[in-house]
C-alpha cells in the first residue's frame, strides 16, 4: 500500500483499464446470455481471439470509398478511449485531465465516434452498413433529447456537469440516492444505454438478421485490422457506458480515494465486477424480452423520455 | 483537486425522498396503463397501482404515527388490489369479448400527449403554493397529474373496460392527493370514498354487460351511430 502511483500513470491505467477489459465484459455477457439458453457458449476469452485473428488478416476496402473509409476506425476508437480520460474510471477524485471536458464533452466526444462511423459506412456503398447507420442516425435523434435531459437532471442536482462532483454526490448520503430524480434519470439512461450498445429490445447483439439490424450493420464492409478496430471500440463504448451508469449514477463506491498501487489495483477489480454485474442484468433483459419491430422503437425511447422528463419535472417543484 | 458539494442541502430527506418516489411509481403505473394493449394486462396494473398507493399509506402511517392510516391502507389494499381487480377479470372472463383493447392514437403519441397533460398539471398545483406537513407538496403534484392522465386514458381508449380502469385509477389518484393534503382526515370519510368507489364498480359492471349485450363487443365505437 505504500507505494504511490504518479498520477499522470493512473490517468493512463483508466485508459488501458477500459481498453483491456472491454473486450472481456462483451465476452462474459455473451457466455452469460449462452448458460441461461442452456447453451455453453462461446469462452470468455473469445473476443479477444477474435481481435487478434482480424489484426493478422488483410484488409480489403471496396471501390470508390474516400480515406474517410480507412481513417474512421482508428478516430472512432481513438474518441472512445478519450472518454475515460473524463469520467470517474478509478478514482474518486479529478485526475489532471478529468476537467478537460464535462459530460456534455464526453457526450460529444461519443456523438463524434458514432458519427465518423456512420460517414464510413456510407462511403463504402454497401446496402446493409448504409442501412444501419442510416437507422443509427434516425434513432440517435431521438434518444439525443433523453440524453441531454439526464444531462440536464445532473445539473440540476449537482449545479455542475462534471460527472465527479454527481459520484461525490450519490456517494454523500441515503437520501441523495432515494430521491425520485436520481432514480428516474438512472432508468432513463439505463434505457439509453441498452439502445446505444445494441442490446435485446433494440436489436440482436451477435444476431444474423440483416433487417433488423442497427449498430451491429455498421461494420459490414470494413475487413482485418479495422474491422478488428471497429469491434474493439464497440465494446469499449460499452465498458465506457457502463463505467458511467456504475461509477457516477448507480454505485460509485469501490474507487481508489488515493494515489497509493493497492487502492488502485482494488478499485480496477472492484470496477471490473460491477462492470460485470451490469452485464448479466443485460444478458438478463436480453434473454427474457422479445426484439422490438423497428417502429416500435419510438415506443422505447418515449418511455426513456418520460422518465427523464418526469426526473426534471419532479426537481423543479423541489421535491425531486 | 477537490470536490465541493455543492447542494447537498437542497435534496429532500430520506422519508419524503422516498414518499416521492412512491409517488412517482403510481405515476409510472399510470403511464404503463395507457400503454398497455391487453385489457387484462391493464387491470393487473391497476392492482398493482392500489397496490402502492396502500404501500404510501403504510409508510405516511409509520412515519408520522397515524394509525388510523394502517387501517386505510389495508382496507384500500382490500378492495382496491383484490375484490375490484377480481370483480372486473372475472366480468372479462365471462364477456369472452376481445382481449385487447384499441386506442384513438399511437402509442408514442399518446405518451407525448399525456406528458404535455401531466406538465400542465405539475406546473398548476406547483403555482398554488400549498404546503403539507405530512407530505412533500410534489406528491399533490403527481397525484394531480394521475388524475389528469387517467382521463386521457378514457378520452383514448374505445373500450368500456379501459375506461373503467382509467376511472379507477382516477380515483388511485384522487386518495394519493387526499394523503397529501388531508391525512388525518376521519377514517369514516375516507372509507366512505371507498364505498363510493364499489358503486362505481357496479355501474360499470352493469354498463359493460348491458352495452356487451347489445353490440357482442366491448367497444364504444359502435355508440356513435345514431340509429341502433
Amino acid at each position: 500500500m505504500g507505494i504511490n502511483l504518479p498520477v499522470p500513470f493512473i490517468q493512463a491505467l483508466q485508459v488501458l483499464t477500459v481498453a483491456l477489459a472491454a473486450p472481456g465484459i462483451s465476452g462474459v455477457i455473451a457466455r452469460v446470455e449462452a448458460r441461461l439458453q442452456g447453451r455453453v457458449g462461446p469462452k470468455v476469452l473469445q473476443p479477444y481471439f477474435d481481435i487478434v485473428k482480424s489484426f493478422g488478416k488483410e484488409s480489403l476496402a471496396p471501390e470508390g470509398a474516400g480515406p474517410m473509409f480507412l481513417l474512421a476506425p482508428v478516430l472512432s476508437f481513438a474518441c472512445y478511449l478519450t472518454v475515460p480520460m473524463l469520467i470517474p474510471v478509478l478514482t474518486s477524485y479529478a485526475l489532471p485531465l478529468g476537467y478537460m471536458g464535462d459530460i456534455l464533452g464526453g457526450g460529444f466526444v461519443l456523438a463524434l465516434a458514432s458519427f465518423v462511423a456512420a460517414s464510413a459506412a456510407l462511403e463504402s456503398g454497401g446496402v446493409y452498413a448504409q442501412l444501419g447507420s442510416s437507422r443509427a442516425k434516425t434513432f440517435g435523434a431521438i434518444t439525443e433529447p433523453v440524453v441531454l435531459l439526464v444531462f440536464f437532471t445532473v445539473a440540476l442536482v449537482t449545479t455542475t456537469d462534471l460527472p465527479y462532483v454527481l459520484g461525490a454526490t450519490v456517494r454523500s448520503g441515503p437520501d441523495q440516492i432515494v430521491r425520485p430524480a436520481h432514480l428516474l434519470a438512472s432508468a432513463a439512461l439505463f434505457l439509453v444505454i441498452l439502445f446505444e450498445t445494441g442490446r435485446i429490445p433494440v436489436e440482436t447483439h451477435t444476431g444474423t438478421i440483416e433487417f433488423g439490424m442497427i449498430e451491429e450493420a455498421r461494420p459490414f464492409e470494413h475487413s482485418g485490422p479495422y474491422f478488428a478496430l471497429l469491434k474493439w471500440g464497440s465494446s469499449a463504448k460499452q465498458l465506457v457506458l457502463y463505467v458511467i451508469f456504475i461509477n457516477v449514477f448507480i454505485a460509485p463506491w469501490g474507487l481508489a480515494s488515493t494515489p497509493g498501487l493497492g487502492a488502485v489495483l482494488l478499485a480496477i477489480l472492484a470496477l471490473i465486477g460491477k462492470a460485470i454485474g451490469v452485464g448479466v442484468v443485460v444478458a438478463i433483459i436480453d434473454d427474457s424480452f422479445a426484439k422490438l419491430r423497428l417502429f416500435k422503437i419510438t415506443e422505447f425511447v418515449a418511455a426513456a423520455f418520460l422518465l427523464s422528463v418526469i426526473a426534471v419535472f419532479t426537481l423543479y417543484l423541489g421535491g425531486g | 483537486m477537490t470536490i465541493q458539494l455543492a447542494l447537498a442541502d437542497n435534496a429532500p430527506t430520506v422519508f419524503d425522498g422516498t414518499a416521492n418516489t412512491v409517488a412517482v411509481a403510481v405515476l409510472l403505473i399510470e403511464f404503463m396503463m395507457l400503454r398497455t394493449a391487453l385489457l387484462r394486462a391493464q387491470v393487473r396494473l391497476y392492482a398493482f397501482q392500489s397496490f402502492v398507493v396502500s404501500v404510501l399509506a403504510a409508510v405516511v402511517a409509520f412515519h408520522r404515527d397515524v394509525p388510523e392510516l394502517y387501517v386505510l391502507a389495508v382496507v384500500s389494499f382490500a378492495f382496491k388490489a383484490l375484490l375490484v381487480p377480481a370483480v372486473v377479470l372475472r366480468m372479462l372472463r365471462n364477456s369472452k369479448a376481445e382481449i385487447a383493447g384499441s386506442g384513438a392514437l399511437g402509442v408514442a403519441s399518446e405518451v407525448m400527449v399525456s406528458i404535455v397533460v401531466a406538465a400542465f398539471g405539475f406546473f398548476t398545483v406547483g403555482a398554488l403554493d400549498i404546503h403539507s406537513d405530512v407530505l412533500p407538496v410534489v406528491s399533490l403534484s403527481l397525484a394531480f397529474a394521475v388524475v389528469l392522465i387517467a382521463f386521457v386514458l378514457m378520452i383514448v381508449r374505445r373500450d368500456v373496460v379501459s375506461q373503467a380502469v382509467g376511472f379507477f385509477s382516477l380515483e388511485n389518484g384522487v386518495s394519493l392527493a387526499s394523503l397529501v393534503v388531508a391525512a388525518g382526515l376521519p377514517l369514516i370519510l375516507e372509507v366512505a370514498f371507498l364505498f363510493d368507489l364499489l358503486v362505481a364498480v357496479v355501474v360499470f359492471g352493469v354498463l359493460m354487460r348491458v352495452h356487451h349485450e347489445r353490440t357482442r363487443s366491448l367497444s364504444t365505437e359502435s355508440l356513435d351511430r345514431l340509429r341502433g
